[in-house]
């Protein structure tokens, strides 16, 4: 793949679309305050263009997890993703898990109740969007591989041995 | 044994629960505001420099920036402990301090406008060690501060504050000693606590002399009590607090930033927030204060101490707020382990150039043991006494004394810890592992382990005051007035039970109200481990008191005397006879009742945490692994058993355990950047390293309150750091003195990297240390042998 | 973060037209799980004016074999790296590292490519514009290096010259074990750069309009022990502090191939050459590991700070030559073939 082949340049985008937990979502990218820019975060635009606060912001940088989403799926950091770079893709936030119709809780938001899994609750958000791509992809998990799902989600409070009890519990494989 | 109770002791959803695993629960920067700016700081990038000019010219007039202030624009607000530091002040004390403000249309506008601040500097000698900043000659930070000393004590805590532990004779003390000891040990490395969300305010100023704040923090009551003074005492504040994403007790003062959003709005005339990012949290925000102290100890052989003399210097970074507190209650805390006839313990708090130390969970005890149980740890090896048999010999027992924050002497009334550390001890197996001091409890190869224990306690679980309300409604229901938020350890939930069980109403059916100063009375907040007995008394009183009048009122209804009467369930009747009942509703429907209770500061009552630990070093890379964690504290009554649970697990984080294995705050030695604001290279615990952690929670009733509870979960961060150190020296050999025990200081102990940071010959190295240990341990094994074979 | 200009490029030629275009002034974005850091952080003198996305480059993410030979898209992911079964099964040791990057969230994202190319991660360099940054420096050309006489933990201990930040990619350090080569494409075309001689250090190897298209691995000869181990203070997140790729293939019970990577110890990966000569014909014993571990710190000098890495080194070339795991009991015996060693802990 030579560069030398048909000169054309890279192309920005005018619109992205997207949805985000099951609804369509279409964005203008611009400067405008309606508007999406270019250097949005998807964190930035579900919590401030799309009022989905839910999806919490604490180091912004990509080391805590709180702001852990999943699109198409896969949990991926929200505060490290471009609105722009979404076009086509599924989000699922916080918000989503529920369902939208009896208001009944995902069973892992259930079961993160019933176990008292959190304290300040801040990280919890991000702690249940890892755990839920942990049980879309293996239903039956052991302790070790909950922990490995969620190495990567910050909580200070030390709720982690709660967290790990109710992700454990609410594996619809799982033998709890 | 705990008595049964229907609410209390029984695992009950948090009433946030909901909220919190929907995403629904709502902190400070998901609150949305009509008209909002957002306010940035521009921060200093000298340690120690004058302001000599400073143009914001260009910043003023990039589209959508509303206001840029310096230190010439804003009144002269003053805090710190003296107050001594204006909000915004010509002179920049640690790199990161607050040069100039911005309020713009959005964040990243007000970001681009610091950088049109145009500032010059002249930049002045900056101190970052704490005895470099006593001597003469050094830098000085305030003129008001002569020799960087900070004045000791706190009005807070009244004319005679705690600022020294003097009393009997030392120099008999010595005398009657076994053995002496001394040592410098320092708790130096100003680890973080960093709750998850930042800290933040959203300030709305309205003409002439009113603010409005909406605050993360712990108690926004105390909030709107500092901001009040802070403002000269002639503006108006009402402080709204919601969901608090964490504070470990750092964000009991978050009066700069809260300043920072007051000031923006004034000069807007709209509301304004400022949550700092990250980074800012890290540098700019609340740090451990360092701990430095040289002790000599006096112990005779059965571990009675005779004698503690010493210096503890500690080190608050470029002012203090509560550092005279801590050192107050420190001075108080270390009596409390320490039975002790003979002291001379001087303190000095020391500014320097780096981020401020404040409040964190331990709140000066943590600091002060993990500098100086080591010390007394050097007494315990000659003698040869078991750490677990000195510290059950040694913490406080009924009818001892101590000299408590005030400076008065009180006399403790509370229950003796020694079974709860048996138990703990037993659970953790320390009898079996115990090898004596610098003894590994295991050797495998090239991997050592050790064991080590720590305690603390504080009899601040009766401090300061707390007022409440509880109003009852005729339809069965009551709602508590307490200016509490919710920052992690359930005890909104908490003061619902204790409510709920005072009232015999389920939960469900009562409400707490928000947590905004304007509405509820009087609240100190829940910092130390007051919250179970200090704000829960206030609650319950409250309770209580509506209860009788609910009682009192409708008694001639039921023909009784209100003493008689019980109510369950909204319905009241004679005790013994439910059958004639009648509904709360026999108030009037057009009524409610309020009921108030109070808590007056009571500090004849000590909590106790003892915290043991495994570790396993590997001497071929200096890597320290936690195995093993056993808690064993005594909570009179425990209220939530997985709320407490939770609190107990928090010993690892928030600067706890952790800051003696791999936390700590790196300051730059020459130009005090602080070189890890980040939550990559400041490192916390991952759910991919968790041990096993049991805690062994006894239930002694106390005489606290009505449910004969106290508050434990504080305390839990603070015992582990000097556990750890103790563990760590064992399982190598040699003591160690800092914290934490990185791989180049287990390394440095070992041998294996000399003075100069060169490695020594690793084959002898081992041989030696290899041949040492092993010697040691194999003595040990054989004499167990022998009197095993006896037994 | 500041704006910028985005450009979804749709071949690698457009992506490299439109770095030419920008003459310096774009960015390439793949996982950008580094390249926010940079544009969140403002550490650089510069900002970029462009960002070029490259995940909008169809078919760049393949992991394939032809001929002994494993090619490796630049886009190919690393959570898809660490549980390609043709890798675990042939590469454990590049397996283990695309593992041991980061967390699971970024590594969902993370690219190979990008991985390989990360900036450094100098506390000095990084320091953030907002608090009072950013830092001057030897590596943006604009002042000394305060590491040499400032906190230096995580520096090179070997060949640093001017900067002495350490190469934090963890699958370069595997790639140079297998003497894997970058395809890379330009103005002028493609060619081709050795991993291990891929940095320097003042930066890498790429020219100004450079992309990262493919990663080849050529085949071992015979069947090697693998082994990556990372040490780091605290697992994940954390970058190695010090890292150790090895293969060593033992035919009739005496070592006849040995290749010892070092990372996060010099700018570059080192290849251990001298433990590696050692180790050639003679058998893998704990004796002949720690030797090898000796050999292997050839032409160290530690700054103040990070001598405790030379120990570290040690161990790990040791315990990597032995196919031991990173948090190993004993050193007695090498245990027969371990496929790739560092199993998870409990």
């Amino acid at each position: 793949m030579a560069a030398t082949n048909k000169g054309k340049t890279a192309k920005p985008a005018k619109v992205v679309a997207f949805s985000v937990n099951g609804k369509a979502v279409e964005l203008q990218i611009g400067s405008e305050p309606h508007q999406v820019e270019s250097s949005h975060t998807l964190a930035h635009t579900l919590r401030e263009t799309l009022g989905l606060v839910g999806t919490k912001i604490t180091c912004d940088n990509g080391a805590c997890g709180s702001c852990t989403v999943l699109i198409d799926g896969k949990a991926i950091l929200s505060c490290m993703t471009l609105t722009v770079e979404c076009q086509g893709k599924s989000v699922m936030t916080i918000e989503g898990l529920a369902d939208p119709v009896s208001g009944r809780l995902d069973p892992l938001q259930q079961s993160f109740i019933d176990h008292t899994a959190f304290q300040c609750g801040f990280c919890t958000p991000g702690m249940i969007m890892s755990a839920k791509a942990l049980l879309g992809e293996n239903a039956a998990p052991t302790e070790d591989e909950v922990k490995e799902a969620l190495s990567g989600n910050f909580c200070r409070c030390i709720s982690h041995y709660h967290v790990v009890k109710a992700v454990l519990a609410a594996a619809p494989g799982g033998s709890e | 044994m705990a008595q049964e109770y229907r609410f209390i002791g029984k695992p009950t959803k948090r009433q946030d629960a909901a909220a919190i695993v929907t995403g629904g629960a709502q902190y400070l920067d998901d609150i949305k505001f009509h008209n909002l700016l957002h306010g940035k700081v521009l921060r200093s990038p000298h340690a120690h420099a004058y302001i000599v000019k400073i143009d914001k010219s260009r910043a003023e007039q990039l589209p959508g920036v509303e206001a840029v202030l310096t230190w010439e624009d804003v009144p002269d607000w003053i805090g710190g402990t003296p107050r001594v530091v204006r909000v915004l002040d010509r002179k920049v004390r640690y790199v990161g301090d607050a040069v100039a403000l911005v309020a713009a249309k959005n964040a990243q506008i007000a970001k681009e406008a610091l950088a049109l601040i145009e500032v010059v500097y002249q930049i002045l000698p900056a101190v970052f060690d704490l005895e470099e900043a006593m001597k003469p000659g050094a830098p000085q930070l305030y003129q008001e501060l002569p020799g960087n000393i900070v004045t000791a004590g706190t009005p807070a805590f009244g004319r005679n504050c705690l600022t020294e532990v003097v009393m009997g004779d030392v120099e008999k003390g010595f005398g009657e000693a076994d053995a002496v000891c001394e040592g410098t040990f320092g708790y130096e490395n100003i680890a973080n606590p960093i709750p998850p969300e930042p800290p933040g305010a959203v300030a709305h100023w309205e003409e002439p002399n009113r603010v409005t704040l909406w605050v993360s923090n712990q108690a926004s009551y105390l909030d709107k009590i500092i901001l009040f003074h802070l403002f000269g005492k002639k503006v108006e504040v009402r402080t709204h607090g919601a969901a608090c994403g964490g504070s470990f007790g750092t964000k009991l003062m978050s009066w700069q930033v809260q300043s920072y959003a007051t000031l923006l709005s004034k000069a807007t005339g709209r509301p304004v927030k400022i949550i700092f990012t990250k980074e800012e949290h890290i540098a700019a925000f609340v740090l451990r204060p360092g701990s430095r102290m040289h002790a000599r100890v006096g112990m005779k052989r059965d571990g009675t101490v005779t004698a503690v003399s010493g210096t503890w210097l500690v080190d608050t970074g470029y002012y203090s707020a509560t550092t005279q507190a801590q050192v107050a209650v420190g001075c108080g805390e270390i009596q409390l382990m320490t039975r002790c006839d003979n002291w001379d313990l001087k303190t000095a708090i020391v500014c320097t150039n780096r981020n401020a130390s404040g409040s964190v969970r331990g709140f000066g005890g943590q600091e002060l043991k993990c500098s100086f149980i080591p010390v007394l740890c050097l007494a315990m090896e000659k003698l040869n006494i078991d750490p677990v048999e000195f510290i059950k010999k040694n913490y406080v027992k009924p009818g001892d004394g101590y000299f408590w924050r005030d400076g008065d002497w009180y006399t403790y009334r509370g229950i003796d810890y020694s079974d709860c550390m048996d138990q703990g001890a037993r659970r953790f197996g320390w009898q079996e592992k115990w090898q004596g001091w610098l003894q590994p409890s295991a050797v495998d190869g090239p991997r050592r382990r050790g064991i080590g224990v720590g305690v603390h306690g504080n009899a601040d679980i009766g401090e300061d005051s707390s007022e409440a309300y509880v109003r009852l409604h005729p339809d069965g229901s009551a709602m508590l007035f307490s200016c509490i938020t919710e920052h992690g350890t359930g005890q909104r939930s908490n003061y619902v039970k204790m409510v709920a069980e005072v009232l015999q109403i389920p939960m469900e059916r009562i409400t707490v109200s928000p947590a905004d100063s304007l509405v509820n009375p009087f609240e100190y907040g829940p910092f130390g481990s007051r919250g179970t007995y200090a704000i829960g008394s206030a609650a319950i009183k409250a309770a209580e008191d509506a209860r009788r009048q609910l009682l009192e009122m409708v008694a001639p209804r039921l023909d009784a005397k209100a003493e008689d009467l019980e109510t369950v369930d909204g319905m009241i009747f004679v005790r013994g006879k439910p059958e004639k009942s009648i509904k709360w509703g026999a108030m009037g429907y057009e009524r409610t009742i309020l009921g108030y209770g109070r808590f007056d500061p009571d500090f004849t009552l000590a909590n106790c945490m003892t915290t043991f630990v495994e570790v396993e070093v590997d001497t071929e890379t200096g890597k320290v692994e936690l195995l093993h964690v056993v808690n064993a504290t005594d909570a009179g009554q425990i209220i939530d058993p997985p709320g407490l649970e939770g609190q107990l697990n928090g010993c690892l984080g928030s600067s706890g355990i952790d800051s003696a294995i791999f936390e700590e705050t790196v300051l730059d030695p020459i130009s005090g950047h602080i070189l890890n604001a980040n939550m990559i290279d400041y490192k916390w615990r991952t759910f991919s390293e968790l041990p096993p952690i049991d805690n062994v929670v006894l239930e002694t009733p106390v005489a606290s309150h009505r449910f004969k509870a106290i508050g434990v979960g504080e305390v839990a961060t603070s015992p582990g750091p000097m556990a750890i150190l103790m563990a760590v020296s064992n399982a190598v050999g040699v003591w160690l003195h800092e914290y934490p025990v990185t791989p180049e200081r287990v390394l440095k102990a070992l041998g294996k990297i000399n003075a100069n940071g060169k490695v020594n010959d690793s084959a002898k190295v081992n041989a030696k240390v290899n041949a040492k240990v092993n010697a040691k341990v194999n003595a040990k094994v054989n004499a167990n042998a022998g009197s095993g074979g006896a037994a | 973060m500041k704006p910028f200009l985005h450009l979804n490029a749709q071949t690698v030629a457009q992506a490299v037209k439109s770095l030419v275009k920008f003459e310096g002034r774009a960015r390439l974005n793949a996982g950008g799980t580094d390249l926010f850091g940079l544009l969140k952080d403002e550490f650089l003198p510069e900002y970029p004016e462009a960002i070029i996305n490259l995940k909008s480059v169809a078919g760049l993410n393949y992991l394939k074999q032809s001929k002994g030979i494993l090619r490796i898209g630049a886009l190919a992911k690393l959570c898809d790296i660490a549980e390609s079964p043709l890798i675990k099964e042939r590469y454990g040791a590049l397996a283990e590292a695309a593992h041991a990057v980061a967390s699971p969230q970024l590594r969902n994202v993370a690219t190979i490519g990008g991985n390989l190319c990360q900036d450094v991660r100098c506390c000095y360099y990084r320091y953030p514009r907002h608090l009072g940054g950013p830092i001057s420096c030897a590596r943006k050309g604009n002042g000394p290096c305060l590491a040499v006489r400032g906190d230096n933990r995580n520096h090179a201990i070997m060949e640093g010259r001017k900067c002495f930040a350490v190469c934090p990619s963890d699958t370069a350090v595997a790639l140079a074990a297998f003497d894997a080569r970058l395809v890379v494409v330009g103005p002028a075309g493609e060619r081709r750069i050795a991993v291990r001689d891929f940095y320097h250090p003042l930066g890498n190897a790429l020219e100004r309009d450079e992309i990262v298209k493919e990663i080849e691995v050529p085949a071992l000869a015979g069947r090697a022990r693998q082994s990556f181990l990372k040490f780091t203070l605290r697992r994940p997140i954390d970058f190695a502090v010090v890292s150790v790729a090895a293969l060593i293939v033992v035919e009739n019970g005496v070592c006849c191939e040995a290749r010892i990577a070092l990372g996060a110890v010099a700018p570059g990966v080192i290849r251990a050459t001298a433990a590696e000569e050692y180790l050639k014909g003679r058998a893998i014993d704990v004796e002949s590991a720690a030797q090898a571990g000796e050999l292997a710190l050839a032409g160290a000098r530690p700054l103040p700070k990070n001598a405790y890495k030379l120990e570290i080194v040690k161990t790990l070339v040791k315990r990597g030559v032995l196919g031991l795991p990173l948090e190993t009991a004993g050193e007695g015996d090498a245990g027969g073939p371990c496929p790739h060693g560092n199993p998870e802990r409990g």
